[in-house]
């Protein structure tokens, strides 16, 4: 049996405000788990503002600060910048926002911090879509899928965003993606990530059961599925060129995956035809970068 | 654990919204509609294994290195397990779920492997508290062998009466040691014995004692097995070359000087006449075996068979003696008739019909008849029941007669070690029931394992570990996405030219690396293996694994009722149930 291995330690207490079967809490504890206590936490608007908790409580062990949605990455290079005035060269500090705080609405700070490569890791959690304000379509949403934006009959035609080619483009030291179903990865990714000076982002998946119409116990299994179908492939990038596949997937027909979920309902055959073939080409894309 | 803060005034809030609580106050469990809960299942192994053996347990502490451990395990059930890992017929493997999925676990040889570490107990190894109640065992097989075990590891004054002269039944006297080597029986007897059980050889109940000589003790534990060998009931059975193979089989295990010839034919189909063609084989004869209907109706187990085919004994299948021909009193030839199968028996196997005509003789100069074994009850007082030439008993191992119990091959036609082993455990519970004045009935009902009437001893001896509901897991309730493909482990036999050359035992045991790699293999069907998947993917921190009987709890006052646990467990050591309202 494969046995998963991560760290004992606990930074967070329970009582937190996700949703039963939410990704994000499980996420955000393993990332802890990888960084330690000598972390600061920044968080833009999104569900993570509010499943932390709220004045005068947090369900989080490290100090966390809420910013304005679009200012995750200004304002981990502002905190950095504080820190390494105070002389504190030991406290990482993460900034953690969504996909539409990172996709959409925070890429402009995000690309600046990158240029500039400030020293400090951003985890981008990636739930497809604007989940918070009642599940709106981000840049981050798959193709055709459902949001109440994008309602059946009114797809959403364009394709994901590849926010990990743009981030590789900035050239920043070290790129990876990660998902939820594989702690041992991620965590690994962290600890690597946190032992390197400059820009780091993660981008992490972290299935949403009601916006992606799941089942609350199947958020790890269609976590697991994504990778296994190669719609979510886990990689890493150094310094914007070296790419290493992490995991090699079954290959499963990305049926499988689409199938589990109610965003994905209304597709037809054709439809769910074409989006293999997207992944596939992504895969071989993936793979060429891979050979450099 | 935080409480709600309360700020009497804005004056008293921080200038900064900074957080000075934590979040626990929240008790975040009243959201809950579903509630995961603990709850180990019943391994189809388990419920499979007429000795009752708790399976993925010890196969998961053999995945960890920890054999001893998993020799206690085995040995909570089955005093034993060098025996069973070498001639169980292994029903559990033919219930593993891996077969689903690759092949199924080498549960036998595993088996095997956990004894063949484990070092030999010591003379007054300890017991559960001594009492003074004794019990009278007769017949030294694996049924009485088990049933004192129990009794004496319950504290109880056992003493077994065997006939010949040394103790161990089939085990030591049918099965032969290319299969069974001696020293591993003597050395699991010795472990028995080393809780106290004495075995009083050379007593055979019904001549060198009587049912009176036993009113002294509290109950008797009859299980003297099925000796009597079945007659073919043809023309030149009492001809000088002709003999049973059980007695054969005996001569030859208890050392005796044995006369064979070349050209042997042995009749049967069972273990016993596998056994003896093959040591025919091993002491020079050339055997063919005879049998009446095709190698599917065969009773022996099927690996024996295969054994002895590669070996290159010829089985004369649809073939039913006639006649023993002899000349001057010795057999020499032996005249057969050519079968077909016809429609269905009572044993729902197909009935020979002999083809009209189709005579014909081999040459011979021994024939062994081994076409089964019936039990002798001659010595039995006349008020016990008797039925269809069996002691009949009840679910508690009861004869008619209050204080005497019977078991094994005696009162079953489940004629394998594990089911006598069974027995011996039923008899052990039904007997401390009686002097405990218990009821039986409804203590056996509630260590049962699955619904085939499988008992745990460990269930029976401590009523809360291990508790498991009685559902056998399915393929499909298992999580499979935490298992990998991986080959079975084999055991190496020797090559044919090599074990037929005298009595040496045909299989080798697993090697350390073997055994590691096919523990981990288990599924582990309903039972937790400590992998902590549950403690892992709860978002809620929910799940304390803090040890205790069972490993895991969960937290009700935080668990949201996700079900991720219940998802990603693999084992289906979880289970849901509806929150009540
Ligand atoms: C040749 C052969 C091979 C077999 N191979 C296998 C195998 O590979 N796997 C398997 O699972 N099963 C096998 N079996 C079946 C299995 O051995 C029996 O089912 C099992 O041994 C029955 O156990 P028991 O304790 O009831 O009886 P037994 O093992 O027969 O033991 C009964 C004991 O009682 C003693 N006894 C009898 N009468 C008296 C008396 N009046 N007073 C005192 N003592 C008495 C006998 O001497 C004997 O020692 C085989 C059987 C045979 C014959
Ligand atoms: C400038 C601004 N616009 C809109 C909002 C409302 N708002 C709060 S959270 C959120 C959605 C965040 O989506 P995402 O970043 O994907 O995170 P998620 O909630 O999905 O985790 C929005 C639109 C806001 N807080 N600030
Ligand atoms: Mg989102």
């Amino acid at each position: 049996m494969k046995k998963i291995h991560i760290p004992k330690e606990e930074y967070m207490v329970p009582g937190n405000l996700a949703c039963a079967g939410c990704g994000s809490p499980i996420g955000l504890r393993f990332a802890l788990k990888a960084l330690g206590e000598k972390t600061v936490i920044v968080i833009p608007a999104s569900c993570m503002s509010i499943i932390v908790g709220g004045f005068p409580y947090s369900a989080v062990g490290v100090p966390i600060l809420h910013v304005a949605f679009a200012t995750a990455a200004c304002s981990a290079s502002g905190i950095r910048a504080s820190l390494d005035m105070q002389g504190d060269r030991e406290t990482t500090v993460v900034a953690w926002a969504g996909d539409g705080g990172t996709f959409d609405i925070g890429i402009q700070a995000l690309s600046g911090a990158a240029e500039r490569n400030d020293d400090f890791i951003y985890i981008c959690s990636d739930n497809e879509a604007y989940m918070n304000t009642g599940i709106q379509r981000s840049s981050a949403t798959p193709y055709l899928a459902w949001t109440t934006t994008t309602p059946v009959g009114n797809p959403k035609e364009r394709p994901k965003k590849d926010i990990m080619a743009i981030m590789a483009d900035h050239g920043i030291p070290y790129a990876a993606t990660a998902c939820v179903a594989y702690p041992e990865d991620f965590i690994r990714k962290l600890k690597k990530a946190k032992g390197i000076k400059g820009t780091r982002f993660i981008h992490l998946l972290s299935p949403c059961p009601a916006g992606w119409r799941i089942a609350s116990d199947e958020v790890i299994r269609v976590a697991r599925l994504a990778v296994e179908t190669k719609v979510f492939s886990l990689y890493e990038i150094q310094d914007g060129e070296a790419y290493t596949i992490n995991y090699q997937p079954k290959g499963i027909p990305v049926e499988e995956y689409l199938n589990t979920q109610g965003r994905f309902r209304h597709l037809t055959g054709e439809e769910m035809a074409i989006i293999q073939e997207n992944v596939d080409h992504q895969w071989s894309r993936l793979l060429k970068r891979c050979e450099g | 654990m935080a409480s709600k803060i309360t700020y009497a005034s804005e004056m008293e809030m921080p200038f900064s919204p900074v957080s000075s609580g934590d979040m626990s106050w929240n008790r975040t469990g009243t959201w809950r509609y579903i509630r995961p809960k603990y709850e180990d299942k019943t391994p189809p192994c388990n419920a499979a294994c007429p000795a009752g053996i708790d399976i993925p347990m010890f196969i998961g502490l053999v995945g960890e290195g920890r054999y001893d451990e998993a020799w206690n395990v085995i040995r909570e059930e089955n005093p034993f397990p060098g025996v069973c890992g070498r001639v169980c017929f292994h029903p559990c493997e033919s219930h593993c779920n891996r077969a689903d999925y690759d092949e199924v676990i080498a549960i036998n040889a595993l088996e095997r492997f956990v004894a063949d570490q484990a070092p030999p107990l010591e003379a007054g190894s300890p017991v559960r508290g001594r009492r003074e109640e004794r019990v009278a065992v007769v017949g030294s097989g694996p049924s009485g062998l088990s049933c004192a075990y129990h009794l004496a590891k319950m504290g109880y004054q056992v003493i077994i009466f065997e006939s010949l002269p040394q103790p161990g039944g089939i085990l030591r006297v049918g099965i032969p040691s290319y299969r069974l080597p001696k020293d591993i029986l003597d050395k699991e007897i010795a472990d028995i014995q080393a809780y106290g059980v004495e075995i009083k050889t050379n007593a055979r109940l019904g001549g060198d004692l009587s049912f009176g000589d036993l009113e002294e003790y509290e109950a008797i534990f009859l299980a003297t097995g099925a000796h009597v060998s079945r007659k073919l009931s043809i023309p030149g059975e009492d001809l000088e070359g002709v003999g049973s193979g059980l007695d054969l089989l005996r001569d030859i295990n208890l050392g005796k000087t044995v006369h064979i010839g070349r050209k042997v034919a042995v009749i049967g189909g069972g273990n016993t006449a596998l056994d003896a063609a093959r040591a025919v084989l091993r002491l020079g004869g050339i055997p063919v075996i005879v049998y009446r209907r095709s190698r599917e109706e065969m009773p022996a187990f099927d690996e024996e068979v295969s054994e002895a085919l590669e070996e290159g004994i010829k089985i004369q299948y649809l073939t039913g003696p006639t006649e023993i021909i002899g000349t001057n009193g010795r057999a020499t030839q032996l005249e057969c008739i050519k079968i077909e199968l016809g429609g269905e028996d009572e044993t729902g196997r197909r009935r020979p019909v002999p083809i009209p005509d189709s005579n014909f003789t081999m040459e011979v100069d021994t024939v062994i008849v081994a076409a089964g074994e019936e039990p002798d009850l001659t010595f039995l007082p006349e008020d016990i029941r008797v039925e269809g030439k069996m002691v009949s008993i009840d679910k508690g191992a009861r004869t008619s007669e209050k204080g005497i119990f019977a078991g094994g091959d005696m009162a079953s036609l489940d004629r394998t070690v594990a089911h006598a082993i069974g027995f011996g455990k039923r008899a052990a519970i039904s007997i401390d029931c009686l002097i405990k004045k218990r009821d039986v009935n409804s203590v056996l009902q509630g260590v049962q394992v699955g619904e085939n009437g499988i008992l745990s001893m460990a269930k029976y001896l401590s009523e809360v570990t291990r508790r498991r509901s009685p559902h056998v897991v399915a393929f499909e309730d298992l999580n499979l996405d935490y298992f990998e493909h991986a080959e079975r482990n084999e055991r190496v036999k020797l090559p044919v030219s090599e074990r037929i050359r005298d009595f040496r035992e045909v299989s080798a045991g697993l090697t350390d690396g073997q055994a590691l790699k096919e523990g981990e293999r288990c599924f582990s069907c309903g039972v937790c293996n400590g992998c902590e998947n549950c403690s892992i993917f709860c978002p809620d921190l929910s799940v304390i694994t803090d040890g205790g009987v069972v490993k895991y709890r969960i937290n009700y006052d935080y668990c949201k009722g996700c079900g991720i646990c219940i998802a990603e467990c693999p084992n289906n050591a979880l289970s849901i149930e509806k929150e009540a309202k």
